[in-house]
This record gives structure tokens, sequence and C-alpha cells, in this order.
């Protein structure tokens, strides 16, 4: 099928974008603009990895069509930091050693993004629900969990943000 | 928010050791804002100019011969740079393990080297018979489509009791019976036959393991360049990139210092980058194509060529005798190695060394097999060998100390091993063992005794149980365990530390750099880690056997120390005071007992280097270290849980870990490597099942969706509590705990469903449709 120009909003950056009907939205991101932070492991929605969110809504990068998502606000991990000053929840997820190998991390901050925007003093049962799209390998999940709570405080609190 | 329960607990009880300030602290690790904004690059991130898609046809048939194979449709296709089949590659046999290299000359005979770049026969439902380079996907997969290869299918076998017998097809000519290698206990001692004799009580059990799969979240993937001199660079997620090097090199037939092995950010390892993946078929087509290649592997095929963790038909005895001494410890273990050999041989090894280096025990033997299968391949997993026949010596442990009426956890604590015993490798004693303490804290903390006692009625049936383990902080004698640090000071009094450690996850770069900054009294954020590339780092082992903290540790801080030197000497010139009279301290040198006399880090530092006398030098320590000593590391796990009788579900309610770690460098890191074991742990013991069709030869299990690793709805209260006893051999008295949490967390949880409902299910992983069925086997029985 013939290409197209598309545009979309990408953290805040307008982009214009040559793109075939059939490509997928965690292919337009990697491979044509370079925003490696959005992950990619099994392709079919299971792990989280490639999650972004889309007019501030939780969406897999990997199962949704990059033409399903023209005009819209797209946020990737990359857009989360203003400068060099992390978001909260990148913060904490630094200091609560809830990263280790990094490649679940950016997923798992922005379903944590999404969670907090929605519900901004969450209880830890609830963390874990929101979570519990994004696999890990790595961490057991208990300081991904501490992470999200004490950004939820941060944020409650003012600070940081 | 939630309360952190952790702790740390320190038995040395000594005071006036030099108060550290950097290591023993909870430092965030150093790469937490490159991986926290999407900046880290993988190996599966890279791009080359002109790079090429490389892809792999992989067998259907579960064991074939080749008869023939007809490229020429594909090479056709406009975009196809290179079709290669086992007539391309180098026509060399080869174990895509580096344990040849580790092990002396005369154990390496013992590696079975069985395998071509690209099969010759196919013995597996994945094996890579051809491949092509292309210039994007769709064209390499559409050339895949056009190879016409003609297969002979021939009869297969699954499952490695049936692979032994004499009428089962053979799937290496060598290998009769399709035992690859027989393997005895090296350390056997006594007499077990005389031992089983002696006791009162012999108590003998078999169990089943799984064939448990990393699931690493970064796929395999491997990128691969030769320059116009023929100097090949490889991007690779390898752990080992030294011995990945040498043993790439050899199978090339090309000198070491002509390949380049880059490892950027690793997404998870655990084992599963100890050996060849993706990369030689990459390479070959690299070499045919004379473009840059990158061979991504799919999820699927993720799941089904890149190795898991070997299945075990295990079997333990155990005599006892009526006041709890242990008389012989046997085990006979059949190892199912998969299509080829890799590194089955040595986890056949590992775990019966480790079987017999937990207790006293005066008679002991051990005998196992490796056998051939047509199913995927076997391989190196976090405790290499360790959790599977931990999994069978903890439950057998219980099932005595429930056979002379003994409560199991004064059971393990009258006979497990001590400080000053013989360890796994019995000529070289215990320098440290803190597992008492981890028992008897950890025993508190789950509340042991009230929770043996209980007593359920209804449906849902409570049980508590525990496991000890032990593991190694490295594999000397076994393997030579070398590695080698640089410490570099800058003009500005930092410095840069180059190791050939690779990162993939383990938190290794900010331990190290708290071991540098401790000994030159400078600030962890002072010392930046070089490391992953092997055209810039100095020759190490690489990242495996949990040995990167206690081995490269202990490197670092002799190379810290060296710089160190330097530094006082110069700083002693300029302060009139003899070296040995001053240390270091927050960036500043000072006269000891006189700590307002200083001189700045840097300042001697920049001096050192721009000397306008004429005699400038880079201050640098550099230091080769060579483990003597393994220094093993010990834990003792509980779990309490609930069983639903009605639907065999287990649902845990807490676990603990009491880590006898040595001296923890960042409290951090060391629980989240317990952690993220504990994770692994109870997805090995309940949920993780890896599937290979018997009909077909098929995996079942090729995609997260149909093998399920826990979620954050999976993990349990999980209390964590560091037990410092420092070992003499360690750098500040560490320890590795790399791979220790992931052994004990099975059988504690099988030994705590055996409380709980008084049936064992001796098969891994113990799902609901498993205990449920033992429950009704077990009470129709008893209905009888």
């Amino acid at each position: 099928m013939s290409k197209q120009i598309a545009k979309f909003n990408i953290n805040g950056r307008p982009y214009e974008v040559l793109i075939e009907p059939q490509t997928i939205l965690v292919d337009l991101l990697r491979d044509q603009l370079d925003l490696m932070g959005t992950r990619l492991n099994c392709g079919v929605g299971e792990c989280g990895a490639c999650t972004v969110l889309i007019d501030g809504k939780l969406n897999l990068a990997c199962s949704r069509l990059a033409i399903t998502a023209t005009g819209k606000d797209i946020l990737t991990i990359e857009g989360l930091a203003k400068g060099t000053t992390l978001h909260p929840i990148q913060k904490a997820f630094a200091e609560y050693g809830a990263i280790q190998c990094g490649f679940c991390t950016p997923g798992m901050i922005l379903s944590a993004k999404a969670l907090l925007d929605s519900n901004p003093n969450p209880t830890k049962k609830e963390v874990q629900e929101a979570l519990a799209g994004n696999l890990c390998r790595c961490t057991g999940y208990l300081k991904i969990v501490d992470a999200v709570l004490a950004a939820a405080d941060a944020m409650g609190k003012g600070g940081l943000a | 928010m939630s309360a952190l329960k952790k702790e740390v607990i320190d038995l040395s009880g000594i005071e006036n050791e030099k108060k550290q300030s950097i290591v023993g602290k909870r430092i965030p690790r150093s790469d937490a804002f490159e991986k926290s904004t999407g900046l880290a690059r993988y190996t599966i991130d890279v791009k080359l100019p002109g790079m090429l898609v490389g892809k792999v046809l992989r067998s259907p048939h579960a064991h074939a011969n080749i008869l023939n194979i007809d490229k020429s449709k594909a090479e056709k296709i406009p975009g196809v740079e290179a079709v290669i089949t086992a007539e391309d590659v180098p026509n060399r046999l080869f174990n895509g393990t580096f344990t040849i290299y580790k092990v002396s000359p005369e154990r390496a005979k013992h590696e079975v080297e069985d395998r071509y770049i690209l099969s010759k026969k196919a013995r597996f439902v994945g094996d890579g018979i051809a491949a092509v380079a292309a210039i994007d996907e769709e064209t390499a997969e559409n050339a895949l489509e056009l190879i016409d290869v003609q297969y002979e299918k021939l009869p297969a076998v699954y499952d490695c009791i049936e692979a032994m017998n004499t009428d089962a097809p053979r799937i290496h000519d060598f290998a009769k019976n399709n035992i690859a290698k027989h393997i005895s206990f090296p350390f056997a001692a006594g007499d077990v036959e005389q031992g089983f004799q002696q006791a009162d009580y012999n108590i003998e059990s078999t169990f089943k393991t799984s064939k448990q799969k990393h699931c690493q979240l970064e796929l395999d993937s491997c990128v691969a360049k030769f320059d116009p001199q023929g100097r090949l660079t490889i991007w690779s997620p390898c752990c080992q990139i030294h011995l990945f090097r040498r043993r790439i090199a050899w199978l090339f037939g090309l000198k070491e210092g002509m390949v380049r092995v880059i490892s950027n950010y690793v997404g998870g390892s655990f084992g599963g980058r100890s050996n060849f993946n993706a990369e030689p078929i990459c390479i070959a087509l690299a070499q045919k194509s004379g473009k840059p290649v990158k061979l991504e592997y799919t999820s699927e095929e993720d799941f089904i060529v890149h190795m898991s963790r070997q299945p075990f038909v295990q079997t333990g005895k155990i005599g006892v005798k009526k006041d709890g001494t242990i008389t012989a410890l046997q085990t006979k273990l059949v190892t199912n190695g998969g299509a080829y050999f890799e590194t089955s041989g040595a986890t056949t090894a590992v775990n019966m060394v480790l079987f017999m280096g937990l207790y006293r025990c005066p008679n002991m033997a051990g005998e196992g097999d490796v056998v051939y299968t047509n199913t995927p391949v076997s391989g190196g997993f976090r405790g290499y060998g360790n959790p599977q026949g931990t999994f069978v010596l903890e439950q057998i442990i219980d099932m005595a100390a429930e056979k002379i009426g003994m409560d199991p956890m004064a059971f393990r604590l009258k006979n497990h091993r001590r400080t000053g015993d013989p360890s796994w490798w019995p000529s070289i004693p215990l320098g440290s063992c803190a597992l008492e303490e981890c028992i008897r804290i950890g025993a508190e903390r789950i509340g042991w005794e009230e929770k043996r006692s209980r007593k359920d009625t209804g449906t849902k049936k409570k049980g508590v149980g525990m496991a000890i383990m032990s593991h190694p902080s490295n594999v000397f004698p076994l393997f030579i365990e070398h590695s080698n640090a640089s410490v570099n000071l800058n003009e500005d009094g930092s410095a840069f530390v180059s190791v050939g450690v690779s990162e993939a996850g383990q938190g290794s770069l900010v331990v190290l750099a708290q071991i540098a900054a401790e000994e030159l009294g400078i600030h962890v954020e002072d010392v930046h880690m070089v490391t992953g590339d092997t055209d810039i780092t100095p020759f190490d082992m690489g990242t495996y056997g949990s040995r990167t903290t206690y081995v490269l540790g202990n490197a670092v801080l002799s190379a810290a120390r060296k710089a160190k030197i330097q530094l006082l000497a110069h700083a002693g010139k300029k302060l009139k005071v003899s070296a040995d009279e001053l240390d270091i301290k927050d960036r500043q040198i000072f006269v000891k007992g006189q700590p307002k006399k200083t001189i700045p880090v840097a300042e001697i530092a920049r001096d050192t280097i721009y000397d306008h006398q004429g005699k400038g030098s880079n201050i640098i320590g550099t230091s080769s270290f060579n483990a003597s000593n393994s220094a093993p590391t010990f834990q003792a796990a509980f779990v309490d849980l609930e069983v639903d009788t009605d639907t065999g579900v287990v649902n845990i309610l807490k676990m603990v870990m009491a880590q006898d770690i040595g001296k923890t460098i960042n409290p951090l890191g060391a629980e989240g490597q317990l952690e993220g074991s504990a994770a692994q742990g109870i997805g090995y013991a309940l949920c993780e099942d890896f599937v290979v069709d018997s009909n077909s030869g098929r995996t079942l299990s090729d995609s997260l969706h149909t093998y399920r690793i826990p979620s954050s709805l999976d993990i349990p209260e999980l209390e964590i509590i560091l037990v410092e006893e420092k070992d003499p051999t360690g750098p500040f008295g560490a320890k590795g705990i790399g791979e220790a949490g992931s052994v004990a967390i099975a059988p504690a949880i099988a030994n705590a469903i055996y409380n709980a409902i008084g049936v064992r299910v001796k098969e891994l992983p113990m799902t609901p449709e498993k205990i449920f069925k033992a429950i009704k086997m077990a009470s129709s029985q008893e209905g009888r």
C-alpha cells in the first residue's frame, strides 16, 4: 500500500513522518524516529516493555498501528524528564533500587505515571495491579512498587515535580 | 508509603576497624539516569549504516537428515545479499560455551563439541539450517521461504529416560544410548553402602525438575561487521567478552586481536549470556555478504533457540541415625541436555558438588549422565545446577528429619557445615559461614515454632517450610578465576576504573565504584566505570558464577590501593612527611593525627601530570587478581503459605531470606539480587512450565503468554536479612550473592506445601493441577 505523510505530537514536539498503513507504532518510534527508549520484546502485548501514553492513556506501541495515533499526543519515556530534571517517578526508581537491567523500566515508569495521573494516592494493591501488565525478570517488583508509592508521596507533597 | 523491611546484621563485632563511609551504603546505581530516561542503549538498539537484516531458517522437524538444500531461488531475490548453509560456514564442531578455557586442559577434554554454526542434521524443532542476509526484514523473510530443504524425517525422543533405551533413536553418532557423558561425583568419600547399613533409616526419593526459561526482557541479537582490513567488530549481549572473543576467533580462524567485542547494556542475563546465541550465524552472514549484519531473534525464536535450565531426573538418598546423624548421602541424576551438550556437563558436576557440600557426612557418592534428546538445548541458568540439586537435597533432608521425629530446623542446625569444615572443594576449608545465625534469625522472623504447630481445619491448609543452601562466590579451583582492573586518576582528583565486566542489571558497576572510592578516599560520584569493550578494558573471565563482587572487587581494591600508594608518595614529598603518615578522606590527603594538615587529592593528581620539572606521571594502579578461595555464601529461606485443597492453588503469605553475605557493599543492590532471585524461584516452584509436545517435538511454551513468569501480583511479603560475618578473603569481607537467591526458594516452598497438606509433589513446577491430583490420590489411598 502507498506511503503517506502522518502528523504526530510526540513528547511535545510536532513530527511529520512518511509511514505505511501497516506501520506499527513501536517500529515508527524505534526505527524511524530513533526513540529507542520504547522497548520491544514480545510484540503482542504480553510484556509491557513498549508502553507509551497516547493522550494520557496507557497504550502498547507493539499492538497499535501508527496511523491510528495520527494527530494525537504521544508520550514516550524520552519525554518524561524536563532536561536533566527527572520526573519524581524516575527519581524514585533510582533511589529505591527499582532498576536493574533497565529494559522494562521505561514501560514500567509510564504505567506508573498513568496510574498516578488518575489515582494520586494509590494503595500498594492498586500499584501492584496497575503494573501487572509490565513484566520484569530482574527485580522481583518489590522495589518498583515501593518506588511508585514513594513517588506518589513526593508528588502529593508537591515536591520534586 | 510502605515501610521497607530491610536489615543488615553485623556479626563481626569489630569496633576499631576503620569506619567505611561508602562501602555498605545504599547508593543508587550510576546508570539509573540513562535507564530511567530511555537513553540506555542495548545491543538490540545498535544500528549501523548499510546494515543488513539476518534471518535464520529453522528445522520444523525434531529429528531429520538433511538430504539436499536448494538456495538458488532465494539468492535470486533482489536485495538478498547472502544465503548460507552448513557448506558456507567454518566446518568446525564446537561447543558454544567457554568452559573449555576456564578449566584445566585435562578437564577441558570432557567438554563435548557437537554442533556446527548451521546444522547438517536437524536435532530439534528450531535447529538452524540456513540463513539469509537481506536489505530489510521482509526481503529476508521472503528469501527464507524460497530455500528448499529436503528432509528425511527420523524418529525422535524427548524424554531423557526413554532416550537411554537401547532402541531409542540415536541423536549423535558418537553417543551410545544418547549418553553424551557420564560424570561421577569427584570427591566421593568413605563407603556409601556401608554408610546406609550404619543408618537407622534410609530415605530415597526421585524428583523431576523443569526446563526453566531465562526470559530476559532483551531478546537475543547481534551485530557483526568486518572492516576492510578484516578486523571483526561484534556487538553482543554476551557477558564474558574476552572468552567470547577467544572462542569466536578460534571458530572463524582469526587472531584474537582481530576481533573486538562490544557489550552495551545487557537487558538481563541470569547465565543466559554465557555462551553463543545469535552471534556465530550473524558473523557468518557478515563474512559472506561483506556488509554489516544484524541478527535479532524473534520472541518465539528466543524461547526455543536460546537455551534454558537443564531439567534433571534426580534421585537423592540419605542414611540417618535416630539421633540425627547423617551416615551417607548419594545422588544419581540424569540430565536432559537437549539436542546439544553446551553447559550440561558442568551443571551436572556443579549439581553434585554442591549437593554434597552443604552437610557433614562421612560417606558420599554421586553419578550423573548427560543425555541427548530432541528438545531445545539446555544450558546454565542462575545457580547452574544448584537449584535442581538443592530441590532434591532439601526435601530428602526434611523427609529424614520427619522419619526420626526431629524438627527439620534442628536437624539442619545439627548437620550443616560451618567455618573450618571442608568446602564444596573439600581440600579448601570454609573461611566463613554464618549459616547458623541465618537459620536462627530466619526462623524467628517467620515464626517457625508457632507456625510448625499450627492446626488447620477447613479446606485451606497453612504450612511453613524451610531450606538452606550454599553457593560459591566464584568457581576456584575448578575454574581459573582471573580478573584485572586499572584505576586511573584524572587531574581533577576523579578516577576512571577500567574493567571487563558486563552490566546486565546486577549492579556491579556501582559496587566496584564504591570499592574504588572507599579505598581512594574520594566520593563515589568521582569514579567513572569503563567497561564492556575488549579494545579498552583489561582481561576478565567475565560475568558468571556470582564472581564479580568477589574476584573483580578484589582486583579493583588492589588497583585502587596501588594508585593510593602513588598518591601518598607524591603528597608526602609535598607535605615533607613520610607517605605512611598519610591517609585520604573526603578527597583530602591528611597527616594522621593532624587532620587539619591536608592537601587535596586533585592538587596532587594535577601536579603529577602537569609536572614542569619534566618528571610527569599519570597515577594509575593496575592489578591482576587470581582467586585462591571460592568463599561460599549460605542462606536460609523460609516460606509461610496456604494451599487451597479444593483447587490446589498455593498462596504464599510470607517469605524470609537470611543471607550470609560476608560484608554488604551496597544493600540496595544486594536486596535487589535476592528479591529478583526469589521471584524467579517462585516462578520455578509454582508456574514456569516449558512444554515440548511429545508428538511433534514443538515447543508449546514459546511466548510470555504460554510460559508464565511472575508478575507484580505474584510476589508475597518478603523479608531479607543480610547477615554479615566478614570473609577473610573477600573485598572488605564481601562474598558474591548473584545466584544464591534462586536456589533455596523452590525446596522451601515444596517443604511448606508438604507441611500444609502432607503430600509431596515431586515434579516442578508444582502447579495447582499437580497439587490437586496429589491431594486426591493421597485421600483415595487413605480411604482404602
